[in-house]
C-alpha cells in the first residue's frame, strides 16, 4: 500500500514539476527558427461590414479593400492622383478620358485584369440596381468605350473636374465579372487585384490576407502575412501595440494619442486629415433661417479652443474647404466671420430680433463621430453671447434618424471631405446635393458649384472656389471647425508605413516589421 | 429602554449610516457645491487632486471638478432607484399578489407575462427599452422599473401562495371574509418581511443598472453628471489619469454597498430559520 | 413527473410567441433602421437606388406581412440574414453562443470555488468577527459595477500578454492553458459579485442544517462525528445553491455584455449590443429568440431539481 502511494506521489511531482515551465513565457508561439513568414498585425476598432467594394459604405471595410483590391488611379501620400491600374491617360477634351492599362495584372484568381474588366466595374457602380454609393462620384459618364485589350475610352455627358479624384475611391475598384456572378456579391469574397488575398475571415474576431504573389508593382508587399484584430476599446489598442501584440492601430481618440505621444515604445503618426468637424445649422427653422444668427454663432465659436478641447489640439482649424487641401484652401482666419467676436455677435442677435439670446437644442452623439465633446465645448462657449443652446444627446441610431428626418435645429457632425473641392461640396452645399442636410437652397453657390465643376483651367478653377469659399463663410449654412488628425499608432519596428490623410492604410503594402 | 433590534444588527447599521452619508450630501448639493458641475475649464483639463487648486478629487478631460460633478450626480441615483424600484414593486407586487391568490387560469396569465420578461437578461431589457423610448433621464426610471416587474411579481406570488394554505387564512373565509378582506388584512402584512429585503436589494441593484446604462451611452446624458457617465467618459483617459474613475467607481460601490449592506442585515433578522446557532 | 415536465415545456411556447411579437414590434419602434445606418450621412442614391436599397434592407413591405414571412421562415429554420453583412444569422450566433456560454460557465466556476468554502467557514463559526468580515467583503464583491472592475483589470493588465483577450478567442480544445489563462480575468469581474451571493446561500442553509436537533447532538459526541454532519449538511447545502445559481442564470448571462465589450470577447452579449445599435432586426429576433429559450430551459431545469430534492415542493406543483 505505502510503495504504490509513494509511487502516485512521484508521478503527481513530476507533473506539478513541468508546469511552471508550460507556464513560463506565458506559453508563447514555438520557438524561434528563422521566420518564414513575416507577419503584421493591425488592430482596428471596428469590424469589416462586408467586403463588396461596390456596396460598402462603412469606413472599417474600406480598410480591408484599401489592401485586397485596386482601382484605376490612386492617391500617394502627398494626396496626389497617381497610376494604379491605369499607367497612363489623356483627355483630349473635357469630356473624353482615355486610359492606357497596366499589362500583366492578374486578378487573385489568376485570370489577367483588362479593358473589359474596366468596363464591367465601371458598369456595375452605375447600375441602378446594384445601388452603389460609388455612383453619383461618377454619375456623369455617358459612355465606356472598350478600344483594346488595354486602352479603356470614358465619355461624360458633362465636364466634371473632379472624375480622377472619384476614380481613386474605394467604391471604384475593379472587379472581375466571374466572381460577381459565381457569388452574388463580394460581400464575403474577395477577388482583387490588390496587393493581399483574402485567406480567413472570423467574424468580430480577426481577418487575415496573404500576399499575392502575382502582384503588379515589383518587390511588393512588403510582408507576408496582415492580420486584422478587432478590438472596440481604444485603451486597449494602445496597450496591443505597446505589449507587442498588435504593430499598427489606428485611433481616434485624442486622449489616447495624447497619452501615446509621451510614451518612448510606441510611434504615433499625426497628419491632418481630410475629414471635417462641423456645427451645421437647419437654415429652414427659426431662428437659423436667417443669415445674421448664424452668423452670430459663427463669431461665438472659437475654433482654436475647441480643438484643444475636443480632441487634445490634434487637428487644425479650417474653413470649407479641408485645410490639408492645400491648393484649393483658405485659412479660416482670412475668411469672414472667422475670428471670435462676441461684441458684434451680440450686436447681429439684437439686429436679427433676438437682443436676449434664445435657447435651443444641438443634436449630437457620444460616438466619435458624433461630436460629444465638440457640443459640450461650444455650449460653453454660446454663453459668452446670450445663447442656452441645450444638448440633444442621442444614440448613434437615433442621431443618423435625425439626420435623415431633418430633424434638428443644429448638430454637430463629421463629415468625410476631399482634396478635390468639386466631390466634398457640391453633395453637401448644392440646393440638388444628396448630403444637402442643411437645407440650404442659395444661388449664388449654386452657380459657383456647376462652375467650379466643370472648369479645367487650375487658374479659372483656383478663382471660382476662392470666391465659394468667401460666399459660404458669408452666408454661414453652417459652420466650418476643424479638421482632426488622422492617427496611427505604431510598433517602432514597423518601417516603411506612410499616412495618406483620407485613412487609407494602402501603405501597409510598403510596411515591414524588422525586429 | 431595550434597543430596537435593527440597532443591534451591525451590518444593517453599517449599512443605514452609508445610505444617511450620502443622503446627506444629496442635500447639501442642492444649496453648496464646490465648484460649478457643468463649468468647463481649458486650463485646468485633467489635473489630478490637489487641495491646493481647490479640485480636491481632480478635473475630468473638460477642467470640470469631479467632486462637484459626484456631489450632484447623488441625487440622480437616488432619485433613479427610488423611482425605479417604486415602480417596479408597485406594479410586480400588484400583478404577484393577484396571480397568487387567484390561481389557476388568472395566476398563468399574470405569470406567462412576468415570464416574458423574465426571459431577458436584465441588462439587456433595459438596453432594448432606453433604445425604443430615447435616452432621457426619465426613461431610465421606466425601464429599470419594468425589468424589477418579475422579480418583485414571483416573490410576493411565492409568498401569497406559502401563505395561502394557512389556518388563519382558512378559519377567516369560513367566517364569511370577502377575498380584498383577506388579502388586506391578512395575505399583505405578512409578505413584507421578504419584500423589504428585496427592495433594499432592488434599490442597490438599480444603482448598478443605472451606471451600467450610462455606461453605454444610454443612460443619463452628458453634461449632466451621472456616476455611470463619469465612468464611461473616463473610461479613455482612466489609463494617465486614474481619478476620474476611481472616485465615482468609489462613490457607486460605497452607496451600492449601504444598500448591500442594510439588506443583508435585514435579512437576518427577518428570517427566523437563522437564529444563532451556537 | 413527466406530465408535469411536459406541461412545462408546453409552456414555453406562448412565452416564446410572446417573445417573437414583442421583439419584432418594438425593435422597429427604436428611431432609426438599418439602411440609414448603412447610407449614413456621407452616401447620396438615386430614388431607383433607394427602392433596391429597401427592398434589400426588407423595408418595402407592411411590418405585419413581414411578420408572418419571418415566423414563416423561422419554421423552416431558417433564420434570416443580417442586414449589415448579409450573412446567415444563425451560424453567427451559433459560433458566438459557446463562447458566452464559456464565460457564464467560468464566472460560476470561480464564484463557486470561491463562495462555497467561504459560505461553509462563515457558517462554521456564525457572529464571530471573521462571519463579519466575509460577509462584508462579500457584499462589497456584489456592489462593483462589473465594467468598472473590468477596465481597471484591463488597464492593470494591459501590458502583461495573455491576461486579455485582446480581440482574440483561443478555444479550449486548442489551447487550454491560454484559454484558461485569457478568460480568468472576465470571469473574476463577473464571478466575484456572484460569489457573494453564493457564500450567503451556502452559509444560510448550512445554518439551517447545522441547527437541527441531531447535529447539536453530534457536536456533544465529539470532533469526528460533528465532521461527518458538517459534511453532511454541506451536501444538502448544495442544493439551494444550485437553485440560486440557475435562477440567477439571467444576472450572469447579463453581465457577459458588458464584459465581452471591455475585454474585447467575440460572445453573443457584444453581437447583441452591436445589433441593437445597428438596428440589425433578423439578428436581434434571433438573439432575442435563442437567449428566451435558454432561460426557459435553464429555469425549467432549476425548478425540476428542486422540484426533485424538495418534495414539498413537487406536489404543490402537481398540485397546480
Amino acid at each position: 500500500m505505502k510503495k504504490r502511494n509513494l509511487f502516485v506521489l512521484c508521478i503527481v511531482l513530476l507533473m506539478l514539476a513541468t508546469v511552471p515551465v508550460v507556464f513560463a513565457n506565458g506559453v508563447s508561439e514555438t520557438p524561434a527558427v528563422a521566420q518564414k513568414a513575416t507577419t503584421l498585425t493591425i488592430g482596428v476598432g471596428q469590424e469589416a461590414v462586408g467586403l463588396d467594394p461596390h456596396i460598402v459604405t462603412a469606413f472599417s471595410s474600406m480598410r480591408r479593400l484599401d489592401l485586397l483590391y485596386s482601382r484605376l488611379v490612386r492617391l500617394d501620400e502627398n494626396m496626389k492622383v497617381v497610376p494604379d491600374l491605369a499607367e497612363s491617360w489623356e483627355i483630349p477634351n473635357n469630356l473624353t478620358y482615355i486610359f492606357h492599362l497596366k499589362k500583366g495584372v492578374k486578378f487573385h484568381n489568376g485570370r489577367e485584369m483588362v479593358a473589359e474588366d474596366v468596363k464591367y466595374s465601371l458598369e456595375r457602380v452605375l447600375d441602378p440596381t446594384t445601388a452603389s454609393p460609388g455612383r453619383s462620384y461618377i454619375s456623369s459618364i455617358k459612355d465606356i468605350e472598350v478600344i483594346d485589350e488595354y486602352t479603356i475610352k470614358l465619355v461624360l455627358s458633362a465636364p466634371l473636374a473632379s472624375l480622377l479624384d472619384a476614380l481613386t475611391s474605394n467604391n471604384i475598384s475593379i472587379v472581375p465579372k466571374e466572381a460577381v456572378e459565381a457569388n452574388g456579391n463580394l460581400q464575403r469574397v474577395a477577388v482583387g487585384t490588390g496587393p493581399y488575398m483574402l485567406k480567413e475571415w472570423v467574424v468580430d474576431n480577426s481577418m487575415t490576407l496573404v500576399r499575392n504573389p502575382n502582384y503588379f508593382e515589383k518587390d511588393l508587399p512588403a510582408t507576408d502575412t496582415i492580420i486584422f484584430r478587432v478590438i472596440p476599446e481604444e485603451a486597449s489598442l494602445y496597450a496591443g501595440v505597446k505589449s507587442g501584440n498588435l504593430d499598427l492601430a489606428t485611433i481616434n481618440d485624442g486622449a489616447t494619442i495624447r497619452q501615446a505621444k509621451n510614451d518612448k515604445n510606441v510611434v504615433v503618426m499625426s497628419k491632418p486629415g481630410m475629414n471635417v468637424r462641423v456645427f451645421s445649422f437647419n437654415n429652414e427653422k427659426k431662428p437659423f433661417d436667417d443669415v445674421r444668427v448664424r452668423q452670430a454663432v459663427a463669431l461665438a465659436l472659437d475654433r482654436s479652443e475647441i480643438l484643444t478641447m475636443a480632441e487634445y489640439g490634434m487637428g487644425q482649424t479650417t474653413g470649407p474647404i479641408p485645410i490639408s487641401a492645400k491648393e484649393w484652401a483658405i485659412a479660416p482666419e482670412d475668411l469672414a466671420f472667422g475670428k471670435p467676436d462676441y461684441a458684434k455677435a451680440k450686436q447681429l442677435l439684437a439686429e436679427a430680433g433676438y437682443p436676449n439670446g434664445f435657447s435651443f437644442d444641438i443634436v449630437c452623439s457620444s460616438t466619435y463621430e458624433g461630436g460629444l465633446a465638440v457640443a459640450q465645448v461650444a455650449q460653453s462657449q454660446l454663453k459668452n453671447i446670450g445663447l442656452t443652446a441645450n444638448l440633444d444627446v442621442v444614440e448613434w441610431g437615433n442621431y443618423i434618424d435625425r439626420w435623415v428626418k431633418r430633424d434638428f435645429s443644429a448638430m454637430i457632425e463629421l463629415r468625410g471631405g476631399s482634396s478635390e473641392p468639386d466631390r466634398f461640396l457640391f453633395r453637401s452645399l448644392h440646393s440638388t446635393g444628396g448630403v444637402n442636410n442643411f437645407m440650404f437652397k442659395d444661388a449664388e453657390t449654386d452657380a459657383l458649384l456647376e462652375l467650379g465643376r466643370a472648369q479645367t483651367v487650375p487658374s479659372e478653377r483656383k478663382a471660382t472656389y476662392d470666391k465659394l469659399q468667401q460666399v459660404l463663410t458669408e452666408k454661414a449654412p453652417l459652420i466650418f471647425l476643424y479638421s482632426p488628425n488622422e492617427n496611427q499608432v505604431l510598433s517602432p519596428h514597423v518601417q516603411g508605413f506612410k499616412q495618406i490623410g483620407n485613412g487609407s492604410l494602402y501603405y501597409v503594402t510598403h510596411a515591414q516589421v524588422i525586429k | 429602554m431595550k434597543t430596537p433590534r435593527l440597532l443591534r444588527n451591525g451590518i444593517a447599521v453599517a449599512g443605514l449610516v452609508l445610505i444617511l452619508l450620502y443622503v446627506f450630501i444629496s442635500v447639501i448639493s442642492f444649496f453648496w457645491l464646490p465648484f460649478d458641475p457643468l463649468a468647463m475649464d481649458a486650463k485646468q483639463i485633467l489635473q489630478s487632486p490637489s487641495f491646493s487648486t481647490g479640485h480636491v478629487f481632480g478635473t475630468d478631460e473638460f477642467g470640470r471638478d469631479i467632486l462637484s460633478r459626484i456631489m450632484k450626480g447623488t441625487s440622480v441615483s437616488f432619485i433613479i432607484s427610488i423611482s425605479a424600484t417604486s415602480l417596479g414593486a408597485v406594479i410586480g407586487i400588484f400583478m404577484g399578489v393577484w396571480a397568487g391568490y387567484l390561481g389557476g387560469k388568472a395566476d398563468n396569465i399574470i405569470m406567462r407575462f412576468a415570464d416574458i420578461l423574465f426571459s431577458f437578461p436584465s441588462l439587456l431589457l433595459a438596453i432594448f427599452i432606453m433604445a425604443i423610448l430615447g435616452e432621457h433621464t426619465y426613461n431610465v426610471v421606466l425601464a429599470i422599473g419594468i425589468v424589477y416587474i418579475p422579480q418583485f411579481a414571483r416573490i410576493s406570488r411565492g409568498a401569497i401562495i406559502a401563505l395561502k394554505g394557512n389556518e388563519f387564512i382558512r378559519a377567516a373565509k369560513s367566517n364569511g371574509a370577502g377575498r380584498s378582506y383577506i388579502l388586506v388584512h391578512h395575505l399583505l402584512p405578512n409578505i413584507t418581511a421578504p419584500l423589504i429585503v428585496q427592495i433594499s436589494l432592488s434599490l442597490s441593484t438599480a444603482i448598478l443598472l443605472e451606471s451600467a446604462l450610462s455606461f453605454l451611452g444610454l443612460g443619463v446624458q452628458p453634461p449632466n453628471p451621472s456616476w455611470g457617465n463619469m465612468l464611461s467618459s473616463a473610461r479613455k483617459v482612466m489609463m494617465f489619469a486614474p481619478w476620474t474613475a476611481v472616485y465615482p467607481g468609489l462613490a457607486i460601490v460605497l452607496l451600492v454597498l449601504g444598500f448591500n449592506l442594510l439588506g443583508d442585515g435585514l435579512r437576518d433578522m427577518l428570517d427566523p430559520r437563522l437564529r444563532n446557532v451556537r | 413527473m413527466g406530465k408535469y415536465i411536459f406541461k412545462r415545456l408546453l409552456s414555453l411556447i406562448p412565452v416564446l410567441i410572446g417573445v417573437s411579437l414583442i421583439v419584432f414590434f418594438l425593435v422597429r419602434m427604436i428611431p432609426g433602421s438599418a439602411l440609414q445606418m448603412y447610407m449614413g450621412t456621407q452616401v447620396e442614391a438615386t430614388p431607383e437606388q433607394m427602392e433596391e436599397l429597401k427592398r434589400l434592407f426588407g423595408e418595402d413591405k407592411p411590418i405585419p406581412i413581414l411578420y408572418i414571412e419571418w415566423v414563416g421562415n423561422l419554421l423552416h429554420g431558417d433564420f434570416g440574414y443580417s442586414l449589415r453583412t448579409g450573412r446567415p444569422v444563425l451560424p453567427d450566433i451559433l459560433n458566438r453562443l459557446p463562447i458566452s456560454l464559456e464565460l457564464t460557465l467560468y464566472s460560476l466556476i470561480l464564484a463557486l470555488l470561491i463562495g462555497i468554502p467561504l459560505g461553509v467557514l462563515s457558517s462554521l463559526h456564525q457572529n464571530t468577527f471573521g462571519d463579519f468580515l466575509n460577509r462584508v467583503v462579500g457584499l462589497i464583491g456584489l456592489s462593483l459595477p462589473q465594467f468598472w472592475l473590468a477596465a481597471l483589470m484591463v488597464i492593470a493588465f494591459s501590458n502583461s500578454s495573455g491576461w486579455i483577450p485582446m480581440g482574440n478567442y483561443i478555444s479550449f480544445f486548442e489551447a487550454p492553458l491560454k484559454n484558461l489563462k485569457m478568460f480568468f480575468l472576465p470571469s473574476l469581474a463577473i464571478g466575484f459579485g456572484f460569489a457573494a451571493v453564493v457564500m450567503r446561500y451556502t452559509r444560510n442553509s448550512m445554518l439551517e442544517v447545522l441547527q437541527m436537533d441531531y447535529i447539536r447532538t453530534a457536536k456533544a459526541k465529539g470532533l469526528r462525528y460533528r465532521n461527518v454532519i458538517i459534511i453532511h449538511a454541506l451536501k444538502n447545502a448544495i442544493l439551494p445553491v444550485i437553485t440560486v445559481t440557475g435562477f440567477n442564470a439571467g444576472y450572469l448571462l447579463g453581465g457577459s455584455i458588458v464584459i465581452e465589450e471591455v475585454f474585447a470577447l467575440p460572445g453573443m452579449g457584444r453581437l447583441a449590443l452591436y445589433a441593437i445599435n445597428q438596428r440589425d432586426y433578423p439578428v436581434i429576433q434571433a438573439i432575442v429568440l435563442v437567449i428566451a429559450t435558454l432561460f426557459v430551459v435553464v429555469n425549467l431545469v432549476t425548478d425540476l431539481i428542486y422540484a426533485l430534492a424538495d418534495p414539498r415542493i413537487r406536489l404543490i406543483e402537481e398540485k397546480r
